[in-house]
């Protein structure tokens, strides 16, 4: 009895945060728009045309866009901040990824309204759990502490979880989405047990706290911290798919339903990226680079040479999509393993060109796809050059685009990497990271070949392209080509947020 | 008065984007209206060609680059669009503005008019912009961009294995050009370690301020070397080529042989000598080796073709060599005759590619064992070819002779031994001409081959213009010389002035222990 | 000892002498009904023990997935439930603050609830 009254008189004076709405309006537009769509869907009587959920969807994701930019200024004129304790930061760089992750959100909408018409699926619940997920994603990207980085994540993870197997005819989709399932929660369990054993080594979760306490003090035992760092990378590498936790990934690619595919490629990875950015290079770069970057070298290695590889001797176009995604993901682990401004930056460029390459392609497949979204093979673009002159030509941009090509968005994201590897000292990790890109580009060939010189067998069938997947695909087009035509804009804004995150930094 | 004026037009951006406004307009034109195509791709061609005439009118002798624009495009990477000519680019754009419209005019596709043409344009705009590229990325962003419109070029209008043959020829390019762009990234940044200033990738700044340490230097040349190898090519890295050249449509042929090969050894002079002149010294040795097995391995193989289109191919092979040979005697000669084996064996390979390209349309057969004395049936025709080929083995009074004398000229004065050797390849490229010549034109006519139609007037009037100039660069190659020598003049003194162990004034090579005592007697 | 240990580790001392008397027992307990029971082994002693009833059909049944769901719904509110004890026993501390974000908490969860119900899953068809 004493010892309980004397737990109420420590408690006595919690401190109850001040809650600086405006500066997690972004993320609350996104979770308060999912929570409502499944309000008014639960209120109102009668379905809701299945248009009404996308059009909900791209508004609130629009708006979260709109909720951004007052920040951005608020964050250029003043500097970065941390809001709510400690446990969010408000700086360019979560600002930038919380864009991007809109974005994404966006297309992934536009694709679904028309996947789930031609696959006679309905619902609000899709767009619900990408809005939460897009939340969970913001959540990951704003992070200043460890476990508010683990809550983010995992709000992020279970909706993908569900949305994977969200498409209920197919025996992939339910595979897709119980893989990833149980080996998504075995990596969260692997973060978790990092955060830990960090928390052990350092006495707090917190981000900048550990940071300070690592400038000030020098760990003479630091098994603790190590271990907690490389349970931490492979809790990370999970999500991103790194060479070796990256088993997972071409089959949830693939068995997921397409739309989900586009969204977990482009939301999913810039969230973990940046969270993984955020832990790595800000809060253990300055005293702890040395111990991980030969770690995260390793890694890098791995997922380029694999990802490429792998890649080759596919037949399923959504898996060699998968496998060259594992091979962007070195690239963007190489922006990481620079540990620089420089490197930030071009981590930063590398993930909003990705989204586009990505969401594009992904676009393309879903159309492809064909009622079932089942015909994802190789053949089943042969020929498509001629069916679909248009749709030939859109994704040969952006495979040209993937591949690296100039004048496209692909290109200025690897010569980005490029430039911050060489500046780190990574020249030899840059040689090999631009072979994989070969390897990779005889991939994207293969697709273009099938495309455009292989005779089809049969008559050709023209895929039918919905009006809000062709806009999609279109705004996707566009924004290759404008970054990588006009890519001032862009690389001014990742440079303006990195400086951002670096100050928070220090 | 011509300069004042051109200074003031951006004639090289308008050489660049016409071709691709061209390729715009014919991606625009809707299908049904297949008849505007050629004439659309053909008046773009005619103007972008016509205004690098205008722009060697215009041009100075002086060493010193000329119309130049220079425009920030990614300024937080310091990266520029910094264009213009000197000497020796000058005639390698002039080159892609005549044999592009001799391309587009030298053959029709067999079907897909609309993108055939858009490509050709683009790929004109895109080979422009190498040239006269005077900033790396820049560049390199021109250099990849041509392995687009050519890949398709190759894999959707060629023959045979054209699918293979296109794969094999971007990716061995791209893979030459992955190391190229590591190298130029690391180029840049060593710049900006040594000068401490701003990131830039500007040629001029870098060969100017030769900051970057030697063993770097090394590397990044070799990166470069690798890549440029590829693109020559040079044996053993030529692997692609003649799978290219012979599974090509026509026009691919032609372009590739005139102008894509030019980007390798164009690129050698560029970054070779003018970036890294101490790295091309030392390294001279291996990339005049390989350029002489280039030229006697090219000649052999092209002797054992069997198939004519091949066997230019081949020749194309030793004919680069000579001009790598050229650039890496170090001496005004040699780059002199280096460049003028670039411009004369576009035209004269070009013409080459067109003729057989012609016979393949009227016999379908590339054989040299199916065709037989077509000179009774195609009289014409052999006259043309005969000047073609003369003009390729290297006869005096041809424009093949002047660029391969002062190679030659060049070698024996800087680099001896390899000059000696290379001259066997002159010999060789007379054997295997005039003896495919004989195989092909002598003898019995029979069956097909007595049938066979002769060149028709359209034809002749497109070769017309390059046998023209095959017989006056031959006779008259002055007026090139004069308007390249002060820049090749200025490029050997750049070299001279920033390496070990080599003297332009002696024009030959010394080793490190040598120069070093020369350079106490001196003191 | 030379090395003496942390008192982090020492902590954790107590927790393996305790894992280690465990087991010891255990084994003990089992070592020691093997020494005084009988052995005489019949088919019926190896079937599976469920409460003196014999067992029926496949272990790997199937299970409605109503179950299922109320079974979901009954976590929810079990970690509501989790959550809400301690706050109410902080209540005063937290104030309004920890009402409003009671609140909100409470509302989600039923939002959830409500959906649940719009799509049937609490009719018992």
């Amino acid at each position: 009895m004493t010892g309980f009254v004397a737990v109420l008189a420590a408690t006595e004076d919690i401190p109850t945060p001040d809650v600086d709405w405006s500066a997690i309006a972004p993320n609350l537009i996104l979770m308060l728009g999912g929570i409502l769509l499944l309000t008014v869907v639960s209120v109102v009587r009668g379905r809701l045309p299945g248009w009404f959920h996308a059009v909900w969807t791209i508004s609130v994701a629009t708006a979260a866009i709109v909720a951004v930019v007052p920040l951005w200024q608020r964050v250029q004129d003043s500097g970065p901040e941390s809001v709510l304790a400690g446990a969010l930061v408000l700086d360019g760089f979560s600002l930038v990824v919380t864009a991007t992750i809109c974005v994404s959100v966006i297309l992934a909408a536009l694709l679904l309204e028309a996947y789930l018409r031609r696959e006679r699926l309905g619902g609000p619940e899709w767009y619900v759990l990408m809005l939460l997920s897009a939340s969970g994603g913001v959540t990951m990207a704003t992070a200043n502490d460890l476990v508010v980085v683990f809550i983010g994540l995992e709000i992020l993870s279970v909706a993908v979880y569900v949305l994977a197997a969200m498409h209920r005819r197919r025996v992939s989709s339910q595979e897709a989405g119980l893989k990833y399932f149980v080996l998504g929660a075995f990596s969260s369990a692997f973060l978790l047990y990092g955060i830990a054993l960090t928390y052990g080594a350092t006495g707090s979760t917190n981000l900048s706290r550990i940071q300070a306490f690592l400038a000030d003090t020098v760990i003479t035992q630091n098994a603790l911290l190590l271990g907690g760092l490389a349970f931490m990378l492979v809790g990370f590498g999970f999500k991103v798919a790194v060479v070796p936790f990256h088993n997972w990934k071409p089959d949830v690619y693939q068995g997921s339903p397409t739309p989900v595919t586009a969204f977990m490629a482009t939301a999913v990875t810039a969230a973990a990226f940046a969270a993984l950015l955020r832990v790595y290079v800000t809060t253990f770069g300055p005293t702890y680079r040395t111990e991980w970057q030969p770690l995260v070298a390793a890694l890098t290695v791995l997922t380029l040479v694999v990802g490429a590889f792998l890649a080759i001797s596919q037949t399923n176009v959504k898996r060699m999509l998968a496998y060259s995604s594992i091979n962007h993901a070195g690239f963007v682990l190489l922006g990481v393993l620079a540990a620089s401004a420089a490197g930030d930056a071009a981590t930063l460029f590398y993930l909003v060109a990705y989204t586009f390459m990505a969401a594009g392609s992904f676009a393309v497949v879903a159309v492809v796809g064909r009622r079932g979204d089942g015909h994802h093979d190789l053949s089943d673009y042969q020929g498509l050059s001629r069916s679909r002159p248009g749709l030939a030509l859109v994704f040969t941009i952006l495979l040209l685009s993937q591949a690296g090509v100039p004048l496209t968005a692909g290109f200025l994201a690897k010569f980005y990497v490029l430039a911050a590897a060489v500046e780190s000292g990574y020249t030899w990790l840059a040689v090999l990271a631009m072979l994989t890109a070969v390897v990779s580009a005889f991939m994207y060939l293969r697709i273009v070949v099938t495309m455009y010189f292989a005779e089809p067998e049969g008559e050709p069938r023209r895929p039918r392209i919905p009006a809000a997947a062709g806009l999609a695909m279109g705004l996707c087009v566009v924004g290759v080509l404008v970054i990588g035509i006009v890519p001032g804009p862009l690389s001014d804004v990742a440079n303006d947020a990195v400086s951002q995150l670096v100050a928070v930094g220090r | 008065m011509l300069a004042a004026t051109s200074s003031q037009f951006p004639v090289i951006p308008a050489m660049i984007l016409l071709p691709f406004a061209g390729a715009a307009l014919i991606g625009l034109l809707p299908r049904s209206r297949g008849d505007l195509f050629r004439p659309v791709a053909l008046l773009t061609a005619v103007a972008t060609g016509v205004l690098s005439v205008w722009m060697l009118v215009g041009f100075e002798d002086v060493a010193r680059f000329q119309f130049q624009v220079n425009q920030p495009w990614i300024s937080d990477l310091g990266i520029s669009l910094h264009l213009g000519v000197n000497g020796i680019s000058l005639f390698l754009i002039v080159l892609t503005g005549l044999m592009f419209p001799v391309a587009i005019l030298g053959s029709t596709p067999s079907h897909d008019p609309k993108p055939y043409y858009a490509w050709l344009l683009v790929l004109m705009g895109a080979s422009v912009g190498v040239f006269a590229a005077m900033d790396l990325v820049v560049f390199f962003v021109f250099f990849e961009l041509v392995l687009v419109p050519m890949y398709f070029l190759i894999g959707l209008w060629g023959h045979g294995r054209r699918v293979y043959a296109a794969t094999k020829f971007f990716l061995y390019t791209m893979a030459g050009s992955a190391l190229m762009l590591v190298g130029i990234v690391a180029t840049g940044i060593l710049h900006q370690r040594g000068t401490g200033g701003p990131l830039t990738f500007d040629m001029v700044a870098i060969a100017r301020d030769q900051v970057i340490s030697r063993p770097a230097t090394l590397w990044i040349f070799g990166a470069f070397a690798v890549a440029l190898a590829i693109k020559v090519p040079l044996v053993p890295l030529h692997t692609w080529l003649p799978d290219a050249h012979t599974e090509a449509p026509t026009a691919g042929s032609v372009i590739l042989a005139a102008i894509m090969l030019k980007l390798g050894t164009y690129g050698l002079i560029r970054f070779g000598l003018y970036l890294f002149p101490d790295a091309a010294v030392t390294l001279r040795p291996v990339l005049l080796t390989l350029a002489v097995l280039g030229i006697t391995y090219g000649a052999v193989v092209a002797t054992m073709q069997k198939d004519l289109k091949r066997l230019v191919a081949y020749s194309s092979v030793a004919h680069m060599g000579f001009c790598v040979l050229g650039i890496f005697s170090l001496t005004v000669q040699g780059i002199e005759g280096s460049v003028l084996v670039m411009v004369n064996h576009g035209i004269t390979t070009g013409a080459l590619f067109l003729l057989v390209g012609y016979i393949y349309e009227r016999r379908h057969t590339r054989l040299i064992s199916d065709l037989s004395g077509l000179q009774k049936s195609a009289p014409i025709m052999a006259a043309c070819f005969t000047l073609v080929m003369l003009a390729s083995v290297g006869l005096p009074g041809l424009n093949g002779f002047p660029g391969e004398f002062l190679s030659l000229l060049g070698a024996f004065e800087g680099a001896r031994w390899w000059g000696v050797v290379a001259v066997t390849g002159v010999i060789l490229a007379a054997l295997y001409l005039l003896w495919a010549y004989q195989r092909t034109f002598h003898g019995p006519a029979t069956g097909e081959n007595a049938r066979m139609k002769d060149l028709r007037p359209g034809e002749l009037m497109v070769l017309a213009p390059l046998l023209v100039l095959i017989v006056f660069l031959g006779l008259y190659p002055a007026p090139m010389l004069e308007r390249m020598e002060p820049s090749v003049k200025a490029l050997v003194a750049h070299v001279d002035r920033n390496s070990d162990g080599f003297t332009a004034v002696e024009r030959r090579y010394v080793g490190p222990a040598e120069a070093a005592e020369r350079e106490g007697e001196g003191g | 000892m030379s090395n003496p240990l942390s008192a982090f580790l020492r902590d954790y001392l107590t927790v393996g002498i305790f894992a280690s008397l465990a087991f010891v027992l255990v084994g003990l307990l089992l070592f020691i009904s093997w020494l005084v029971r009988p052995d005489r082994r019949q088919a019926q002693k190896y079937i599976a023990y469920e409460s003196g009833v014999d067992p029926v059909g496949d272990m790997w049944s199937q299970s409605q997935v109503r179950y299922y769901i109320f079974a979901l719904l009954f976590v929810m509110f079990d970690v509501e439930a989790v959550f809400i004890f301690p706050w109410a026993t902080q209540l005063e501390v937290f104030g309004f603050f920890g009402l409003i974000e009671m609140t909100i908490f409470i509302v989600i969860l039923l939002l959830g609830l409500v959906y649940a119900w719009r799509k049937g899953v609490l009719r018992w068809v």
